[in-house]
């Protein structure tokens, strides 16, 4: 059985954001609102010393797919639509090791956001996020609430002079302009209201034997992505070969996203 | 705001128990009869899945000034997604965080999606310009009606047209065409507002006046100088490709006011005190000579091999034999024999023990160091002397031509045909004036091109000189320093027609508002541009359908125009244009589409007709082919290719003594009847006599004095800035935060924690910045990576249009953040004609709003 993980290279990540972008566009994530970012990837970022002695890192992050998933143990799904005897949390994992989304048996409580869920995430994130300081990986769609309201916006800064969001939507034939079409076990390459919503290691590529789009896009091919089952791994050789710490050790969580090297040389 | 179920749950929260009621109580139950853990970890079965089904298609980004060949992902004529082209030799198939945000401002909602025209006569900042949807027809007919009233009254100069962002190609079809064939003498490029101070120090030292490129393959000592190119300048996606190569088997090192992203990353960091870098170059020049380490093989050496190079004494230029270089002792005589290390502290505030171990670095690295000298050095008033400093140690290092590079030449592609047949007597009159005179005045010798950021001065002057003004694809009133005089002349033009993506801010003043393509995703044309030791060249192919009816602004817009000027008598232009043939068969475009089709496929033809054989690249089978792959690189690089006596200055060595700012400067000077000291008097430099001609410290100049304006004021680029376009971008504010010490979704000046306690001043606090120029307000941050007595603001935010997202209210005019121009003074680097952005020229108050 195969387990599939990730190593960030810090000593290559730039902190340029190309992953961010990448993630955004290859899953249609929303923009931020609510105190949710939708960003399945993100960065945390921090800048120490006194000057001129001072080093800022970045540390890109994402669902570390854990091994010992809170999120699954607190998820309550939806038995009855499951059926009786049959799987039903929304939250579940793949033989690849990937934590899934099932958005069928989601009920939308957001109990996968808190601390007892996910120790990496949150269930509203304030300002403190807009710094690097803090992020979520798991985001609410809220009930009744239209999930891409940016492309529904009807109204135009200059009456028949300039477009909407709207409009472009309607005109481009898709629900947001630049959709990328694809269809990823149960889910939907644009969720509905009332789910959650969080990385799925892009497993409508990752299962047809493409790279997760973070991994492709990144210009110093900081992330490896692989099956750490395999040692001959390219994942697997730097995990033997390399120092690497994964985040919250101390959680038990046992995630599958690695970090290995030092953003800055002079920390 | 609604509510989401944990709101309601925690709404309705008795102290610690949960109080549960309606859906959320049967969210609970549903929880409470949960199978055991372990079992919920069985791996299940999920239902088929397939990534999205589209095609990647060749298309180049424009968003900074390296033009990288790129792809498109389309889906149903939808663009979605974008990486570099994978045969790109430059880029490696990958592109920036900036070639990502395509798609996005392709179906920018704000995009204006039909030509429209103003209804208000009175224009100002903050004035409804009250614009009205009009036809294409309806604009071009106005456009066309306003330029001839200019010839029919014999003053076509009083038309002028001013570029922005443009393709290489096509350009020559508006601004090396319009002006000619119409008659206009009066035409400018945004060039000057961006770079060009920095192109001073190659261009008077290796007679080469471009951008460099670099080995970074080959390079074991990196030094970024006033740059930050993991973030914007040159070569981005190449960068960050190799740089941790770099600082794992050598040194990187990074001067910069600033905690930029490669100060992050860099062994050693230089936060230079701004403006001070000839000082910090001079110091380590100083080095490298006093402790032998320049490079014989480039330099030449002691004909006795006895280093006569000792601090504070002369040397006899005789006792020095050079090879590649010219007057390396003159340098040293006139400049470096005072600059050591102490010198270097004193003036730039980086300890002399840093300059002694980074002198060192560099020359034991010797010609595998590359000094990447960026904007930052040279974007300020007396900035010339600076990026001629720091340039000149590549010299020294011998680096030059072998990890420095000049850029190499593309592919060969056909030249547009000539306009000649088609200037007509009125507009060879009209082509010689200059009446918006911005340049060639005794106080701006502007050697490296025309200073646009001038043009209000000149026209506040002159208010008659212009009556009909055409730009593209620019912002001015928002780009360029000193912002305000934009809005003021802007305001007083007769006639000004914009074309334009977003109703920018310059588009507030405009008539005629002509909705342009997002020409990486919309238009035709072929780019070409280099980097990795690759010239190339590039297509953009419009392969999505447009949702709006923007038009190319250089060639679908200029044919349609054309056609009106013939049907209103004056045929010239349209009649050039038809001279553009497809090379396929044979025949001018009959509408706008074909036409902006045929001069892309004019233009790469050399490359892909099967006529002669380029270089590089393998040979391309046909247009559709060409179209397929997207673009064509062009041979390596050459080594050393100026070395032997081939470079462009007068004297065909590398010259540490300019002999080619010398003849520039005494031409000048005999062009208005005085001397290179009167000169160099009145355009604001410190030198006199023979120091002018070699690359030497002058003493910031500074607007406003320390005890008014207490800080030095540094602007820098986002990494996400796609010029000044992309600030509309949900995406560019969620993830602004990548700009080290930047906020999403907001604009901060960032100050010294030391500083901030002096004032009383914490993070989150509103601050008021005054300059001679005026004062912006925004949020203050107190941060560590800036020097105290120096605060850094990022330059992209600060909108008070453009659209939702850029503007905190696009109805009301109201910015979000601030935008720097505003307060930066409007100054030059008077040598180059480059506008002043650097070096902290501006002095600046910091008050509590």
């Amino acid at each position: 059985m195969s387990k599939l993980g990730m190593v960030i290279d810090l000593g290559r990540c730039v902190g340029c954001g190309a992953c961010a972008f990448a993630c955004k566009s290859e899953n249609n994530t929303r923009n931020r609102a609510n105190g949710q970012s939708y960003n399945w990837a993100d960065f945390i970022m921090h800048t120490e010393g006194t000057f001129p002695n001072t080093t800022h890192f970045v540390l890109p992050v994402l669902c570390n797919h854990c091994d010992e998933p809170p999120c699954i143990a607190i998820c309550p799904g939806n038995p009855e639509k499951a059926g009786k005897g049959k799987p039903y949390k929304a939250l579940f994992k793949t033989a690849e090791g990937i934590t899934l989304h099932n958005p069928e048996l989601c009920v939308g409580c957001g109990d996968c956001q808190t601390s007892k869920g996910c120790p990496y995430s949150h269930e509203k994130l304030g300002s403190s996020s807009l710094n690097g300081e803090t992020y979520s990986v798991i985001s609410l769609n809220p009930a009744e609430d239209n999930p891409q309201p940016f492309w529904a916006d009807k109204t135009a800064a200059i009456a028949g002079g300039t477009s909407s969001g709207a409009e472009v939507s309607a005109k481009s034939g898709a629900r947001i302009p630049a959709e990328n079409v694809w269809q990823g076990g149960e889910l939907k390459s644009i969720r509905s209201d009332d789910v959650i919503e969080k990385c799925t290691f892009c497993y409508h590529r990752v299962s047809n034997g493409l790279q997760p789009a973070c991994v492709e896009v990144c210009p110093s091919q900081a992330r490896i992505f692989g099956d750490q089952q395999d040692p001959n791994s390219n994942i697997s050789q730097i995990l033997k070969n390399e120092k690497s710490f994964r985040l919250q050790e101390d959680k038990g969580t046992k995630p599958n996203v690695h970090y290995v090297g030092k953003y800055s040389p002079r920390a | 705001m609604k509510l989401t179920r944990r709101d309601f749950i925690q709404a309705t929260a008795a102290s610690a128990t949960w109080a549960l009621g309606g859906s959320a109580m049967a969210a609970e139950a549903k929880k409470a009869k949960g199978m055991p853990f372990k079992a919920a970890l069985v791996p299940r079965k999920v239902r088929p899945s397939t990534p999205a089904k589209g095609v990647w298609t060749a298309s180049t980004c424009q968003g900074c000034t390296q033009w990288c060949a790129i792809q498109l992902f389309v889906q149903d004529g939808r663009v979605s997604r974008v990486r570099g082209n994978e045969i790109s030799k430059s880029n490696h198939g990958y592109c920036c965080p900036r070639g990502h945000l395509i798609p996005q401002m392709t179906y920018d909602p704000d995009r204006v999606k039909v030509p429209m025209k103003r209804t208000n006569p009175l224009k100002g900042r903050g004035i409804d310009p009250k614009f009205v949807p009009i036809s294409w027809d309806e604009a071009l007919n106005t456009v066309a009606d306003k330029m001839l009233e200019l010839r029919n009254a014999g003053e076509p100069e009083k038309l002028l047209y001013m570029r922005g962002r443009y393709s290489p190609t096509s350009t020559d079809l508006l601004y090396g065409t319009l002006p000619k064939v119409f008659g206009s003498g009066n035409y400018f490029s945004h060039s000057a507002l961006c770079a060009e101070a920095e192109k001073m120090g190659p261009g008077m030292t290796q007679g080469y006046a471009g951008y460099r490129d670099y080995d970074l393959e080959k390079t074991n000592c990196l030094v970024l100088w006033g740059t930050d190119p993991l973030a914007s300048n040159r070569q981005v996606p190449n960068t960050i490709h190799r740089f941790h190569e770099i600082v794992a088997r050598g040194t990187v090192i990074a001067v910069d006011p600033r905690l930029s992203n490669a100060a992050a990353k860099a062994h050693e960091w230089l936060p230079v005190i701004p403006g001070t870098d000839g000082a910090l170059a001079g110091a380590i020049a100083h080095v490298l000579l006093t402790e032998g380490l320049w490079n014989r093989e480039f330099v030449g050496d002691f004909k006795d091999g006895k280093n006569l190079f000792v601090a504070g004494a002369m040397v006899d230029e005789a006792a020095f034999a050079e090879k590649e270089t010219h007057g390396v002792v003159k340098w040293w005589n006139l400049e470096l024999k005072d600059r050591t290390p102490a010198f270097g502290e004193q003036e730039s505030g980086i300890p002399a023990a840093q300059i002694l171990r980074v002198a060192r670095a560099m020359g034991k690295a010797g010609s595998s160091c590359a000094v990447w000298m960026g904007p930052g050095t040279a974007m300020w008033p007396r900035g010339t002397y600076a990026s001629m400093a720091v340039y000149a140690l590549n010299g020294l290092l011998g680096s030059i031509d072998v990890v420095v590079w000049e850029g190499a030449s593309g592919p060969k592609l056909n030249k547009f045909p000539s306009t000649d047949p088609f200037v007509d007597e009125v507009a060879k009159k009209g082509y010689k004036n200059h009446a918006v005179d911005v340049k060639g005045k005794k106080d701006m010798p502007a050697f490296m091109s025309s200073p646009i950021n001038n043009v209000p001065n000149a026209l506040l002057k002159n208010p008659g000189a212009v009556k009909v003004v055409l730009s593209s694809w620019s912002n001015f009133n928002f780009s360029a320093t000193g912002a305000g005089r934009w809005d003021e002349v802007m305001s007083k033009v007769p006639f000004f027609a914009h074309m334009v993506t977003n109703p920018s801010e310059m588009t507030q003043f405009a008539d005629i508002v002509l909705p342009s393509t997002h020409n990486s995703s919309e238009g035709w044309s072929i780019v070409t541009n280099m980097s990795n030791g690759y010239g190339y060249a590039s297509i953009q192919q419009n392969p999505i359908k447009r949702l709006h009816d923007g038009k190319q602004e250089e060639t679908e817009v200029m044919w349609l125009l054309a056609q009106k000027l013939k049907a209103k008598g004056f045929a010239n232009l349209a009649d050039y244009y038809d001279t553009i043939k497809d090379p396929e068969t044979g025949k001018s475009a009959t509408n706008e589409l074909e036409f902006s089709e045929f001069a892309a496929k004019f233009t790469s033809a050399p490359i892909w007709d099967g006529k002669e054989v380029q270089k590089g690249d393998a040979p391309v089978n046909g247009w559709a082919e060409f179209k397929a792959r997207g673009m064509f690189s062009g041979a390596r690089y050459t080594l050393k290719k100026g070395w032997g006596g081939k470079f462009k200055t007068e004297t065909k060595k590398f010259e540490f003594y300019s002999e080619t700012l010398k003849k520039k400067l005494t031409e000048h000077a005999a062009k208005h009847e005085t001397t290179t000291d009167d000169i160099l008097s009145v355009s604001g430099y410190t030198a006199r006599g023979d120091v002018a001609f070699v690359p030497h410290y002058e003493v910031p100049k500074r607007h406003g004095s320390v005890e008014e304006f207490p800080f030095n004021f540094i602007d820098y680029k986002s990494r996400l800035n796609r010029e000044g376009r992309s600030q509309n971008l949900p995406w560019y504010q969620e993830f602004k935060k990548v700009d080290p010490g930047d906020v999403s979704w907001g604009d901060v000046v960032k100050m010294n924690p030391l500083d901030g306690a002096k004032l009383g001043l914490k993070t989150g606090d509103k601050v008021k910045i005054t300059s001679q120029a005026g004062s912006i307000t925004v949020d203050l941050k107190l941060w560590e990576g800036v020097r105290p007595g120096t605060v850094a603001k990022c330059y992209g935010q600060g909108h008070w249009a453009y659209g939702r997202v850029a503007a905190k209210d696009y109805a009301q005019a109201t910015p979000l953040g601030a935008n720097n121009n505003e307060i930066l003074v409007d100054d030059y680097d008077r040598m180059s004609g480059a506008t002043a952005r650097n070096g902290g020229f501006t002095g600046v108050r910091i008050t509590k709003a």
